[in-house]
C-alpha cells in the first residue's frame, strides 16, 4: 500500500513490562497473557493515518533482558521514535528509566521522539508508581507521557499515534532531515517504480558461480512430437 | 633502504645469506624501535612484500608489531594501509587462486591452518577487532579498503567468534553497513562481500543489517546495476539478500511489510525477444528466483507464506513468472527454477492455484499451461530436473485444492472427455503406461496427488475405463494398473504404481472392494510378499505389504472371500505375521525414504533414485503402525479395534451422533425419573390410602367396641338376672373376638330370654292350669364351637392385612432409595455431557449411560411390578375392608335387631311380669299362697319387691 511517510520505532524498557504485548495489541489487536521472552529483536508493522496522510509504522520490539542490551543498542540510531516502557506495578522498572534514557540519548540521533509509557494500567490494585510520578519524570526529561494497558488496549493506539504525530510535526517544522534515511524516516514512493533502468546490459565476463547452462529448453516446442502414448478412453 | 633489504632484494650476497626469519626479525625490530615514521613505514612495507612468501614467519614474528602500528600510527594512512595489507596477506587463505593446480592438497590444507591460526591469534584480544572497526570509519581509501578485506578474511576463518565480537561492540554492525553507501565502488563491492560473511547464519546480525535499510540499499543497487542484466555486483547483492531472508521470519516479515516484494516483479520482465543469456544473467535470475522461493517456502509459517503468496499475485509477480514459463528460448536451468518458483507461489493458495489453472500457453490452438507442463513431464527428452520441477508444480497445484483435483480427474471421466484436444488426463494415463519408467513414476505420483485426501475423486477415478488397442472389452484404470504391476516391469514403474494404488484405496472402502474384486490381485500380492527376493525387490515387497495391509484396514467386509478376517488368515498361513510386518518395514528402512520425507519438493541426485514421493511418506508414517497392529490383532481384538477405528474415522460424525444419543438418553432418563417420581407419589398415595383404611378399620373397630361396650352394659344392666356374669367375662378375653363374642352373648341372651319366656309362658299356663311348674333352664351350647372358628378366621385376616401393610411400607422405602440412586445417576450423566469432547470419554460415558439406562429400565420394570403388586394388595385390602364394613354393617343390624328383639322381649317380659303379677294378685285374692316364686328372684328382684312394697305403701 502506498504511504506518505514511513517511520521507524523502537520499543525499549525492562523485561516483562509489556513491550511485546503493546506491539501485538497495536498490530494484531490481541493480548498475550503469557510472558514470551523476546530474544534479540522482533519486527512488526502497521499503517496509520495522520492529518489525512497514510503513515507506515515499522516497529522493532527489543528484548528487555540485560544480556541483549548490546544487540538492542544497534537499533537506536536508525529510529525516529522510541516507546520507553515501564510497568506501573513494579517500581524497579520505573527506577531504571534514567539508565534507559541515558542509553537512548547516547546512541540515538538527537531528534528521536521518546514516548514514556506506564503500562499495565488495568492493574490499579497493584499499582506501585503513581501516575503523577510518571508525568513528573516525563516533564523533567522532555518526553511525552501516557499510561496504557496492553491487556485492555486502553491508550495503546494513542501511544503509537501520538508519537507519530510528534514526529510528523517535527517534519513540518523542518527539524528532521527527511532525506537521510538513517533518521528512521522515509518518504513514500510517490512515483511508480519504472523498469527504465533495464538496459541491454554490460555482460561482465566475471562469474563467480561458474554456471554455464546455456542449453535452451522450451516447454512449447514439443507440441508436435512429444513421444507420448495417448490412451483412448472407452465410451461408456 | 637498509642493507638487509638490499641484500634481500637481489643484490649479490656477500657472505652467508640471512634467512627469511632473520630478515623479518630485523624488520620487526625496526618497526618496534625506530622513532622515525618513515623508517617504520619502510619496514612495514618490506614486511608486506615478504608476507606472501614468508607467510608463516611474518605471521609469527610481526603480527604484534603490526597491530601496534594500527594503534599508534593512526595519523598516517600509508603505514596503516601497509600494515593492514600485511595482516591480510598472512590471514587470508584464498588469495593464491592462480597457484598451480598441481600443487597438492596438503599444501592448501596447511595454508588454511595458517590462516585459522593467525586469525585466532589476532582475535585473542577482542580489542583488536574493535580497533579494526574503528579504522573502517577512516575515509581514506588506503585504510578502508584493506581494512574491509582484512575483516572479511577474518570472518571467513573464524566467523562465529568474529560475529560475536562485532555484535557486542557498540554500533559495530551499523558501521559496517555504512560501507554500502561508499561512493567508491570497490569498497562498496567488497563491503558486500564483507556483509555476506558477517550475516552468515546469525539472525541477530541479519536483523540489524535489515534494520539499517539493507533491503532498500541492495534493491537500489540491483536496479542501478541493471537487475538481471547486471554484473557480479548484482549477484553479490542477491546473495546478501538471501542471507538476510533465509530462515529469518522477522526479516521476511519486514521485507513483505516494506513492500519489497513488489520491487522484485520487474526483475522477471525478461522479454521473449531476448538476444541471449549470459552466464551472469542466468546466475542472477537463478538467485532472484530463489529469493522469491525463500519468501513462500513450505517450511515458513503457513500464515506468512500465505500473505506473501497473496502479494505476489496482487503485484503481478506470479503472472510475470508464468510468462517466463511459457516463453521460448529460456535456458533449461532458469526454466526449471521458474517452474519450482511458480510451484511454491501457488502451493496451497486457492487464488493463485485458480490463476495458474487459467494460464494458457501462447500456442495455436492455445493450450492450458498445465497440459503443456505435463507434456514435458512425460517426455523422455526433457532434462530430468525439469521433469521433476513439472511434477512439483503439478503437486503444488493440487495441494489443498479440491477444485483442481476434481478438474484433473474430470478430464478422465467418460462424460467430460473432449476427444479433440489433449487433456491432462490423457497425458497422465499415457505416462502411466508408456515404456519409460520415469514417465510411469511421475504420472503415477501426479495422479496420486489428484486423489490426496479426496474421497470423491478416489471414487470417481474408479469409473475410468480404458479402451484397449486389441479390440478387447474396455478395462478399468484400476485393473490396468494391477495388470502392469503383475507384468513385472521396472522397479521404478512398479513403485510408482504401488504408491498410486495405496493412495487410491486407502481410506476408500469402495476402492478396496474394487481392488479385491479382481481375483488375481490378492494371490499376486501374497506371492510378492512371501517370496525371498533380492535387495532391489525389497521396496516393492514392502509396498505390496502396505497395499495388502490397506486392503485389511480399510475393508468393509463386503466381499465374502476377502473379509478382514479371511485376509488375515491368509497372511498368517501363507506369509506369517512376523514376516509380513518385517516386509512392511522395508519401506521406511529404505535409504531414500527419510530424504523424501524431509520436504515436499521432489529432488533426486539421479533418475534411478526417484522412488519416494513426499506425500506418500506421510501416508506410510500414518499407516505402518496401524497395519502392524491390525495384522497382529486377534479377531476379538480386531472387532473392538474395528469399533474404535470406525469411531475415529467418522470422528465428527460420530460425535454428533453420540451427542444426539446422549440427548435422547437424557430425555429417556428424564422420562424414567418422572415415571419413578409419579410412581413413588402413587406409592405414597397408596400408602396414605392404606393408612387411612387402616385407621378406618381401627375406627370401625373402636366404634364396634364402643357399640359392644354399650351393648354389654345394656346386657349387663338388663340381663344380669338371666345371664351368668362369669360366663360373659370369659367370652370377652380377645379384643377383636369381642364382636363375635358379644353377638354370641346376645344370641344366648336372646335364647335365654326366649327360654325364659317359654318358661314363663309355661309357668303362666301352669299357673293358669293351677299346676304352676316353673321349668329349669337347660341352655344348650351347641353352636359355641362354630362361632369360635369364625372368630379365629377374622383374627388371622386382620393379621395378614397388617403384615401386608408392613411389606408395602418396606417396598416403598426401597422404591424411594432407588429413586434417589436413579436421580443421582441421572444428575452425574447430565453434568458429564458438558465436556464430551474426547471420543474415549464419550464412549465410556455412553456405555455408562447405557448401563444406567438399562438399570433404570429394570428398576422401572420392577417398580411397575411392585406397583401392580401393591395395587393388588391394595385392592385386596380394600375388599377386606369392604367385607369388614359389610360385616360390621351386618353386625350393627344384628345388634340393632337384637336390641329391638331385646326391647320387644323386655316389653313382653314386662307385660308378662305384669300379667304374672296380676295373676299372683288374683291367686292371692283367691286365697292361694305363691311363695315358690321368691326362690327364683335375685337381689334386684328383692329391691324391686321392696320398691314395690314401698310403692304399695305409698299407694
Ligand atoms: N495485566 C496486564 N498484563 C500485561 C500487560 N502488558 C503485558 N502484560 C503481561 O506482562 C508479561 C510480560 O509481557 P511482555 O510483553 O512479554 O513483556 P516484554 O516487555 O516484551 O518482555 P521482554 O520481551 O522480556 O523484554 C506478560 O505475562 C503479559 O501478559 C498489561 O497491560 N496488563
Ligand atoms: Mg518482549
Amino acid at each position: 500500500m502506498a504511504y506518505a511517510y514511513l517511520f521507524k520505532y523502537i520499543i525499549i524498557g525492562d523485561t516483562g513490562v509489556g513491550k511485546s504485548c503493546l506491539l501485538l495489541q497495536f498490530t494484531d489487536k490481541r493480548f498475550q497473557p503469557v510472558h514470551d521472552l523476546t530474544i534479540g529483536v522482533e519486527f512488526g508493522a502497521r499503517m496509520i493515518t495522520i492529518d489525512g496522510k497514510q503513515i507506515k509504522l515499522q516497529i522493532w520490539d527489543t528484548a528487555g533482558q540485560e544480556s541483549f542490551r548490546s544487540i538492542t543498542r544497534s537499533y537506536y540510531r536508525g529510529a525516529a521514535g522510541a516507546l520507553l516502557v515501564y510497568d506501573i506495578t513494579r517500581r524497579d522498572t520505573f527506577n531504571h528509566l534514567t539508565t534507559w534514557l541515558e542509553d537512548a540519548r547516547q546512541h540515538s540521533n538527537s531528534n528521536m521522539v521518546i514516548m514514556l509509557i506506564g503500562n499495565k494500567s488495568d492493574l490499579e490494585s497493584r499499582r506501585e508508581v503513581k501516575k503523577e510520578e510518571g508525568e513528573a519524570f516525563a516533564r523533567e526529561h522532555g518526553l511525552i507521557f501516557m499510561e496504557t494497558s496492553a491487556k485492555t488496549a486502553s491508550n495503546v493506539e494513542e501511544a503509537f499515534i501520538n508519537t507519530a504525530k510528534e514526529i510528523y510535526e517535527k517534519i513540518q517544522e523542518g527539524v528532521f532531515d527527511i532525506n537521510n534515511e538513517a533518521n528512521g524516516i522515509k518518504i513514500g514512493p510517490n512515483h511508480p517504480t519504472t523498469a527504465s533502468t533495464l538496459t541491454a546490459g554490460i555482460q561482465t565476463p566475471l562469474t563467480r558461480s561458474g554456471i554455464d547452462k546455456n542449453e535452451v529448453t522450451t516447454l512449447l516446442d514439443l507440441d508436435e512430437d512429444h513421444g507420448v502414448v495417448i490412451f483412448k478412453f472407452a465410451a461408456i | 633502504m637498509s642493507f638487509i633489504f638490499r641484500g634481500m632484494m637481489g643484490g649479490q650476497p656477500a657472505g652467508p645469506q640471512p634467512s627469511g626469519a632473520e630478515t623479518i626479525q630485523k624488520l620487526c625490530d625496526r618497526v618496534a624501535s625506530s622513532t622515525l615514521l618513515e623508517d617504520r613505514r619502510d619496514a612495514v612495507r618490506a614486511l608486506k612484500s615478504l608476507s606472501k612468501k614468508y607467510r608463516m614467519e611474518v605471521g609469527t614474528q610481526a603480527m604484534d608489531h603490526l597491530i601496534n602500528i594500527l594503534q599508534t600510527d593512526r595519523s598516517d594512512s600509508e603505514i596503516l594501509g601497509y600494515a593492514l595489507d600485511t595482516l591480510y596477506n598472512i590471514i587470508c587463505n584464498d588469495e593464491e587462486e592462480e597457484q598451480d593446480e598441481s600443487e597438492d592438497e596438503a599444501a592448501q590444507k596447511q595454508a588454511d591452518d595458517l590462516g585459522t591460526q593467525f586469525t585466532e591469534k589476532f582475535i585473542q584480544d577482542p580489542e583488536h577487532v574493535t580497533l579494526l572497526l574503528t579504522l573502517l570509519e577512516e575515509f581514506d581509501f588506503h585504510v578502508r579498503w584493506p581494512g574491509v578485506k582484512l575483516l572479511t578474511a577474518l570472518l571467513k576463518n573464524q566467523g562465529t567468534q568474529l560475529q560475536g565480537i562485532i555484535l557486542v561492540s557498540p554500533m559495530g554492525v551499523s558501521r559496517l553497513m555504512d560501507l554500502l553507501a561508499d561512493s567508491r565502488e570497490v569498497i562498496r563491492n567488497d563491503g558486500l562481500l564483507l556483509l555476506q560473511q558477517l550475516t552468515k547464519s546469525n539472525a541477530a546480525i541479519q536483523k540489524i543489517v535489515a534494520f539499517e535499510n539493507a533491503f532498500e540499499r541492495l534493491l537500489d543497487i540491483i536496479t542501478e546495476e541493471g537487475s538481471s542484466d547486471g554484473g557480479i555486483v548484482v549477484e553479490d547483492c542477491l546473495l546478501l539478500l538471501l542471507n538476510l531472508l533465509k530462515n529469518n521470519s522477522s526479516n521476511q516479515n519486514f521485507f513483505k511489510e516494506g513492500s519489497y516484494i513488489q520491487r522484485m516483479k520487474p526483475w522477471f520482465e525478461v522479454g521473449d525477444d531476448n538476444s541471449g543469456w549470459s552466464a551472469q544473467k542466468v546466475t542472477n535470475l537463478h538467485l532472484m528466483l530463489q529469493l522469491v522461493r525463500v519468501m513462500v517456502s513450505p517450511v515458513n509459517s503457513p500464515g506468512a507464506t500465505a500473505s506473501c503468496q497473496k502479494s505476489m499475485y496482487q503485484c503481478g509477480l506470479l503472472q510475470q513468472l508464468c510468462t517466463i514459463l511459457m516463453a521460448t528460448g529460456v535456458p533449461a536451468d532458469i526454466l526449471t527454477e521458474t517452474i519450482n518458483t511458480v510451484s511454491e507461489v501457488i502451493r496451497g493458495s486457492q487464488v493463485n492455484q485458480d490463476y495458474f489453472a487459467s494460464v494458457n500457453a501462447p500456442s495455436n490452438p492455445p493450450r492450458p499451461a498445465i497440459v503443456v507442463l505435463l507434456m514435458s513431464m512425460v517426455n523422455e527428452r526433457q532434462p530430468f530436473v525439469l521433469r521433476c520441477a513439472v511434477l512439483y508444480c503439478f503437486q503444488c497445484f493440487l495441494y489443498k485444492n479440491q477444485k483442481g483435483q476434481g478438474e484433473i480427474v474430470a478430464t478422465l471421466l467418460p462424460s467430460t472427455i473432449d476427444a479433440n484436444s489433449i487433456s491432462a488426463g490423457q497425458l497422465l494415463c499415457g505416462g502411466l503406461f508408456s515404456a519409460d519408467s520415469l514417465s510411469n513414476w511421475c504420472a503415477a505420483v501426479a495422479l496420486a496427488h489428484a486423489l490426496q485426501d479426496n474421497l470423491t475423486q478416489k471414487e470417481q477415478l474408479l469409473r475410468v475405463q480404458l479402451a484397449t488397442s486389441l479390440g478387447k472389452p474396455p478395462v478399468s484404470l484400476l485393473q490396468q494398473c494391477t495388470n502392469i504391476l503383475s507384468q513385472g516391469s521396472k522397479v521404478q514403474t512398479r513403485v510408482g504404481l504401488l504408491m498410486l494404488l495405496c493412495t487410491w484405496i486407502s481410506n476408500c472402502p469402495i476402492a478396496v472392494t474394487h481392488f479385491l474384486h479382481n481375483q488375481e490381485n490378492v494371490p499376486f500380492l501374497m506371492a510378492q510378499i512371501s517370496e525371498n527376493l533380492g535387495e532391489d525387490e525389497r521396496l516393492v515387497q514392502g509396498l505390496c505389504a502396505l497395499l495388502l495391509g490397506i486392503c485389511i484396514y480399510h475393508n468393509d467386509n463386503s466381499l465374502e472371500n476377502y473379509t478382514k478376517e479371511k485376509l488375515k488368515q491368509l497372511i498368517e498361513k501363507r506369509i506369517g505375521k512376523e514376516n509380513f510386518v518385517e516386509k512392511l518395514g522395508f519401506i521406511t528402512k529404505h535409504e531414500l525414504y527419510s530424504r523424501a520425507a524431509q520436504k515436499p519438493q521432489p529432488v533426486f541426485p539421479s533418475p534411478e533414485q526417484m522412488l519416494f514421493d513426499h506425500e506418500f511418506t506421510k501416508l506410510v508414517k500414518e499407516l505402518e503402525g496401524i497395519i502392524t497392529k491390525a495384522v497382529h490383532k486377534s479377531s476379538e481384538e480386531e472387532k473392538k479395534e474395528e469399533e474404535v477405528k470406525k469411531t475415529l474415522e467418522q470422528h465428527d460424525n460420530i460425535v454428533t451422533q453420540y451427542k444426539e444419543l446422549i440427548r435422547e438418553q437424557d430425555s429417556q432418563i428424564q422420562e424414567l425419573k418422572e415415571q419413578v417420581s409419579s410412581m413413588s407419589s402413587q406409592n405414597e398415595q397408596l400408602q396414605v390410602t392404606v393408612t387411612q383404611q387402616l385407621s378406618q378399620i381401627q375406627q370401625h373397630k373402636d366404634q364396634y367396641n364402643i357399640l359392644k361396650l354399650k351393648l354389654g352394659k345394656d346386657n349387663q344392666s338388663q340381663m344380669n338376672s338371666q345371664v351368668d356374669g362369669s360366663q360373659v367375662n370369659g367370652l370377652q378375653t380377645e379384643e377383636v373376638a369381642q364382636l363375635r363374642e358379644e353377638l354370641e352373648e346376645l344370641r344366648k341372651q336372646h335364647t335365654l330370654l326366649q327360654t325364659q319366656l317359654t318358661e314363663k309362658d309355661t309357668l303362666i299356663s301352669n299357673l293358669r292350669s293351677e299346676t304352676p311348674q316353673i321349668a329349669e333352664d337347660s341352655a344348650a351350647e351347641s353352636n359355641n364351637t362354630e362361632l369360635l372358628q369364625e372368630l379365629e378366621a377374622l383374627r388371622s385376616q386382620v393379621q395378614s392385612q397388617t403384615a401386608e401393610i408392613m411389606q408395602m411400607k418396606t417396598e416403598r422405602e426401597e422404591l424411594l432409595k432407588r429413586n434417589e440412586a436413579m436421580s443421582s445417576d441421572a444428575a452425574c450423566s447430565s453434568d458429564d455431557l458438558a465436556d464430551s469432547a474426547k471420543m474415549a470419554e464419550l464412549e465410556s460415558r455412553l456405555t455408562a449411560q447405557m448401563a444406567a439406562t438399562e438399570r433404570l429400565k429394570a428398576e422401572a420394570k420392577s417398580l411397575s411390578e411392585s406397583r401392580a403388586e401393591l395395587e393388588q394388595q391394595l385392592a385386596s385390602a380394600t375388599s377386606t375392608v369392604a367385607i369388614l364394613q359389610t360385616e360390621k354393617g351386618k353386625l350393627q343390624t344384628e345388634v340393632q335387631e337384637s336390641k329391638k328383639e331385646q326391647d320387644d322381649l323386655l316389653m313382653l317380659l314386662a307385660d308378662q311380669d305384669q300379667k304374672i303379677h296380676s295373676l299372683k294378685q288374683k291367686l292371692k285374692d283367691l286365697g292361694e299362697t305363691v311363695d315358690d316364686e321368691d326362690d327364683l328372684d335375685t337381689r334386684d328382684q328383692t329391691d324391686d319387691d321392696y320398691e314395690e312394697d314401698e310403692d304399695e305403701d305409698e299407694d
